[in-house]
């Protein structure tokens, strides 16, 4: 059993620190907003963190996937190419989502 | 009206959007959240302990870590120190949202606060003129998914059972759809590339912090690429 106390503890340290990171650029805000690199950062950012959330989550569910990566190639694929041609999201992400599933439950099929 | 072409063309989302932006998080947070409360009550902790974490701190990542930290009774010294490594990348969120979060004191920080992985990824595709209201509503409806799974994840415990793998998929679809929209907007793939590279990278020497990492170098490189003004700025 985990002391109540104990685990409150944690919980606050956690809090504070991730709170602490999360603020951390709107704390130095007044300095960065005139700073010309970060700027230039603002506009670079978003596709290169989206990639890598995308790339990061992929390699996750593959190394989960005992059948290997395909499923989650197949499917990646459909969502990029679905959003890429006709830019409805919410289509995009269930049509993509419900393959997966598909492809990871073959018992659903038969 | 889909919702990712919002973005460039109606200064004036419809309500509806904001709902549908958040489906594709609720249906990452709801199940994964699910198996954290699980897994939290599992090791021997007060469900109502899981619960608070996910309303506190609020940090998906982090919260599964502190799990079998929280069994073996590490101090609570080196779990701040893991969580400050595994949340790092955070830093970097903000930068690109300066501009954009609502000047309203308890608004502001609220999204702060807020500012996980899939709640910083959809804020970014908001147009610039979308309400406060609606940027905290789209904020507190994601966390509410996180909780809501959490708090179903610690009740029910050993009875639930997810009759399907992958659902949460939708988290990878989600970062798919919105990595096309930043792609269609951006001056250059440049980052694309940078990206792919930096996390192939980070992959060779450090597999547990490869996101971290990749992110890091992405920031570097960011720094030093040649914008679109071609004008040498000294750092």
């Amino acid at each position: 059993m985990i002391d109540t106390t104990y685990a409150l503890g944690v919980l606050a340290a956690m809090a504070i620190v991730t709170f602490g990171l999360r603020a951390l650029p709107f704390l130095a805000a007044r300095w960065l907003q005139s700073h010309p690199l970060v700027q230039r950062l603002g506009r670079f950012l978003p596709l290169a963190i989206m990639a890598l959330l995308l790339l990061h989550t992929l390699v996750g569910s593959a190394r989960q996937n005992p059948t290997g990566p395909w499923a989650e190639l197949v499917a990646v694929a459909t969502v990029l190419a679905l959003q890429w041609w006709r830019r409805q999201a919410l289509l995009s992400i269930l049509a993509g989502t419900a393959l997966y599933v598909l492809l990871r439950n073959p018992g659903l099929l038969t | 009206m889909p919702t990712a072409s919002v973005k460039t063309q109606d200064p004036q989302p419809p309500p509806t959007s904001v709902l549908s932006l958040s489906i594709p998080v609720a249906m990452g947070y709801v199940p994964l959240g699910m198996v954290f409360g699980f897994l939290f009550v599992q090791a021997g902790a007060a469900w109502w302990l899981a619960l608070l974490t996910s309303v506190f701190v609020y940090a998906g990542a982090a919260q599964f870590m502190m799990i079998p930290m929280l069994g073996l009774g590490l101090p609570v010294a080196s779990i701040a120190l893991a969580t400050l490594v595994v949340n790092l990348r955070h830093v970097f969120y903000g930068l690109s949202l300066l501009d954009k979060l609502p000047a309203k004191p308890w608004a502001r920080w609220y999204l702060v606060f807020a500012l996980t992985d899939e709640t910083y990824s959809v804020l970014t595709i908001l147009p610039s003129g979308t309400s406060t209201g609606q940027m905290v509503a789209l904020a507190l409806l994601n966390q509410g998914w996180w909780v809501l799974g959490t708090l179903l994840g610690a009740l029910i415990g050993t009875q639930a059972q997810v009759p399907l793998v992958g659902l949460d998929f939708a988290l990878a679809a989600l970062f798919a759809v919105l990595a096309v929209e930043q792609w269609r907007s951006a001056d250059s793939s440049a980052a694309l590339w940078v990206a792919l590279l930096s996390y192939a990278a980070a992959q060779a020497v450090l597999p547990q912090q490869a996101l971290l990492i990749a992110i890091a170098l992405s920031v570097l490189v960011g720094l030093f690429w040649p914008p679109s003004a071609p004008k040498e700025v000294a750092p």
